[in-house]
């Protein structure tokens, strides 16, 4: 199944290098927001489809910078204070995926919960 | 090139540093980990204390404190009771035990147990960032010792490590400072370990290096004294010859010459093996020189006179502290170079004076002078300047101007050599230094 | 706090001094004086404040990507530049490098782009906490304790390598340069995939529970050579090509210096 996966994105790639251009469909992509309050994530637990790719906009409410981070998500983005950041995620296998805010980890954590479609409220 | 004392000083720090602060970080997170199961700990004795409170019918709004936060719900999920800054909407999920949760704008550590006395769901929380940053600042002071150390640690090692290293640089002082003709075993007392090997096997290169100048030097002189008696004879033989055919004249005048040559060469490589260090010391007395070579110059006139020379000898009485075979042998080499490489006619100036720096005495020709580029080399052993194509054509065997050297040296006199300004010609200067035990350190060649 | 500082710190500094221990290792048996690791550095200090400056400027830069697309093209020029490093560190073998300026700069702008990157994190980092009095102390200690650790490593790591025969030096550094290299190629990807300019399924394998990437050893790999623990198959095929396309860049080094036997036609 990965097998059969990975060709597209293989080919994508090729692609958007060849051309340098943005290939991916934007339209079709589902969208999630995320606050940024007082280094807190509102909110902290964020349910996304499975197998989709989601783009998450992460907003700063803090006068502070943040990075949001995720060793699980592979993902690694500064946001300034007071400006928002747009991540794409995704496609994932259903679980948890814990994220952070690199600069407040005692407080800036949150984990997004990946179900399959049926389950995803 | 590769310090040691840098490379040692770098990568002990580095070493240090490394240490220090990965305990320190370690150190840290175990005592945050500790500081955390203490303060869980003091959250359930909250929860506790809250248990024992008087539950009222209406909900009752307590303030305890902003840091602390609790409610209290019933077991069918209607809210008794709750402190100020929580709303009514439950704080966590009604299930035993610790979980972070964000509400009020906060991050909560909460703890929610099940009273079964009462039947009521106790729900106590505690704020994370305040815990946090009270814990950081209790740890920060015992972590901060050991990086405050480190340059403490790095001013140690810098010394240390310098330290260590003195006993190289001693060394080296010792090697550096040694004269060229020095080459006596090194003093270096109680060497360590590491410089021992070093040490003995520069002793026994020295030694090995004397060994041979000696046994060079021997040679020299034994084969110069050896020359002598066969050369002798010959001489005889020559001039038995001359009379025996007088007609032969030209062969044998050239074969007289040529002879002649020899024995000077022999006589001069004698003379430079005769002054060595060592036999030369105990001869030190002061010496006029101005008399000193008024006598030379009285010795040589007949030699000078014969090529139509001049000599003067101008200055004053000085006196300098040194042997008076060798300053003979000295000057006359001095006045017999003045003489041969100039043209006939020519005139020799010797001057005996007190320069800036010391006792000057100075020979002065109206020559053709040393080309610039050879000046350097006139001490070199048998060189001569122009090489076999003298233009003097004079007998010569490039030893005069080495053993003026020589003796200079073992005098510890600057020698000078230098083109005439005012005209053809070439100044040798040497100059000796006032106080013998205080040898002369030139920083620039300067003549009298 | 404090052990959150210094792993911000050590993770930025540590990609990069590892990169300058091989590169200053290299330059000894070159004889390359160490002037371009001065330019590099002032170079790299000079584009992480003006990136840092603007970060927020340039972040909205491309429907909202513009951070990811930057940091990709520092990758992707760090990887170029390595690339053409490891190219004339194995034609030039272990003999001095006198040839052109072309390798010190190639060096200097190696390190100049990484530094750019990483210390631009860093700048942010450390400004966002400048007025908050209650966390400086532990800020500016755990910085301080973060950037010592990492250089503290790459000093032993580049005494470690020079202590080493000279051709042995060159090889461990030209398989460590190749690593790197393709690590970041990687990462610059995972940015493309993140900015949603290049499309991916999900990841290829999990092996987190082997070496998990945020531990002490999944942060070394990481710095080392760009360890990854769910990569997609598009990160895992660039990695690969990157690879391929440094040992090939070698192998040509090694030609033209005539270590390796050409084939005659």
């Amino acid at each position: 199944m990965l097998k059969s996966d990975s060709r597209p994105g293989a080919r994508c790639w090729l692609i958007s290098i060849a051309l340098g251009l943005a290939v991916a469909a934007h339209a079709a992509t589902p969208e999630f927001e995320i606050e940024i309050r007082n280094h807190l994530f509102e909110p902290d637990v964020l349910v996304i489809p499975a197998h989709t790719k989601v783009k998450l906009i992460v907003f700063n409410r803090d006068p502070t910078p943040e990075e949001f981070e995720s060793f699980e998500l592979n993902r690694e983005k500064v946001i300034m204070g007071g400006s928002k950041a747009i991540i794409f995620i995704g496609p994932l296998p259903p679980g948890e995926y814990p994220f952070f805010g690199e600069f407040n980890p005692a407080t800036a954590l949150g984990r997004i919960v990946v179900q399959d479609d049926g389950d995803a409220g | 090139m590769t310090s040691i004392r840098t490379y040692l000083i770098v990568a002990l720090l580095s070493t240090v540093a490394l240490g220090n602060f990965v305990a320190a970080v370690y150190g840290y997170r175990s005592s945050m980990i500790e500081a955390e199961a203490l303060l869980d700990s003091q959250l359930n004795d909250a929860v506790s204390l809250i248990a024992t409170m008087r539950t009222v019918s209406t909900p009752l709004v307590d303030a305890p404190s902003s840091l602390m936060a609790f409610q209290i719900w019933s077991a069918d999920g209607k809210l008794i009771q709750r402190s100020a800054n929580t709303s009514d909407a439950p704080i966590t999920v009604f299930e035993d035990g610790y979980r972070d949760e964000n509400f009020e704008g906060f991050r909560w550590r909460v703890l929610s147990r099940f009273d079964q006395q009462q039947q009521r769901w106790l729900l106590v929380g505690e704020r994370i960032d305040i815990r946090t940053q009270l814990a950081d600042k209790v740890i920060l002071h015992a972590v901060m010792p050991i990086v405050a150390s480190l340059p403490l640690v790095a001013l140690v090692v810098w010394l240390v490590v310098g330290n260590g290293l003195s006993l190289v640089r001693k060394l080296a002082q010792e090697l550096g400072g040694k004269r060229a003709d020095d080459l006596s075993r090194l003093t270096t007392s109680n060497p360590p370990v590491e410089l021992a090997p070093v040490v003995d096997a520069i002793n026994d290169l020295l030694r090995r290096l004397q060994e041979s100048v000696l046994r060079e030097r021997r040679f020299s002189a034994d084969a110069a004294h050896e020359l002598r008696t066969p050369l002798s004879a010959i001489k005889v033989h020559i001039h038995n010859l001359r009379n025996e055919y007088p007609d032969e004249t030209d062969a044998l005048r050239t074969l007289d010459r040529d002879i002649n040559r020899l024995s000077h060469l022999i006589e001069q490589i004698m003379l430079l093996y005769r002054t060595t260090p060592e036999s030369y010391q105990a001869n030190m007395q002061e010496v006029d020189l101005h008399a000193l070579a008024q006598s030379v110059i009285g010795d040589l006139y007949a030699d000078i006179d014969a090529r139509q020379q001049s000599i003067s000898l101008t200055g004053s009485a000085q006196t300098v502290t040194g042997d008076r075979d060798s300053l003979i042998i000295l000057l006359s080499n001095l006045i017999l170079n003045a003489s041969k490489y100039s043209a006939e006619g020519a005139s020799i100036t010797v001057h005996v004076d007190r320069a800036e720096l010391g006792i000057c005495l100075s020979v002065a020709d109206t020559g053709p002078g040393i080309p610039l580029a050879e000046i350097s080399r006139v001490f070199d052993r048998f060189y001569r300047v122009g090489g076999d194509r003298h233009s003097s054509a004079a007998d010569g065997c490039g030893l005069g101007l080495s053993i003026v050297k020589h003796i200079g040296d073992l005098h510890h006199a600057n020698i000078v050599i230098e083109n005439n300004a005012d005209g053809p010609g070439l100044t040798v200067s040497v100059i000796f230094p006032a106080d013998f035990q205080s040898p002369l350190i030139f920083t620039r060649h300067s003549a009298c | 706090m404090l052990v959150n500082s210094v792993i911000i710190v050590l993770r930025e500094v540590l990609e990069a001094t590892l990169m300058i221990s091989v590169l200053l290792a290299v330059s000894r048996p070159l004889q390359l004086a160490s002037r371009w690791l001065a330019a590099g550095l002032a170079l790299g200090l000079v584009g992480a404040a003006a990136y840092g400056y603007f970060l927020g400027p340039v972040s909205n830069l491309f429907d909202g990507v513009g951070q990811e697309l930057v940091n990709a093209l520092l990758q992707f020029g760090t990887y170029a530049a390595l690339l053409l490093i490891v190219f004339l560190i194995a034609r030039q073998g272990s003999q001095p490098y006198r040839n052109s300026r072309v390798l010190p700069t190639a060096m200097s702008t190696a390190i100049a782009l990484a530094a750019a990157r990483e210390g631009s994190e860093i700048l942010v980092f450390v400004t966002g906490f400048l007025h908050m009095d209650n966390f400086m102390p532990s800020v500016g200690l755990g910085s301080f304790a973060g950037a010592a650790i990492g250089c503290s490593i790459g000093v032993l790591f580049y005494y470690f390598l020079l202590a080493m025969p000279v051709r042995r030096t060159l090889r461990i550094a030209l398989a460590l340069l190749a690593l790197a290299a393709a690590g970041m190629s990687a990462q610059a990807t995972r940015l493309l995939i993140q900015a949603d300019w290049i499309s991916v399924a999900g990841p290829l394998w999990d092996s987190s529970g082997f070496i998990a990437e945020d531990s002490l050893p999944g942060q070394l790999l990481y710095a080392l050579v760009g360890y990854e623990a769910t990569p997609s198959a598009t990160e895992a095929l660039v990695y690969t090509a990157s690879i391929a396309l440094m040992a090939l860049s070698i192998f040509l080094g090694f030609r033209a210096a005539g270590q390796v036997p050409t084939r005659v036609q």
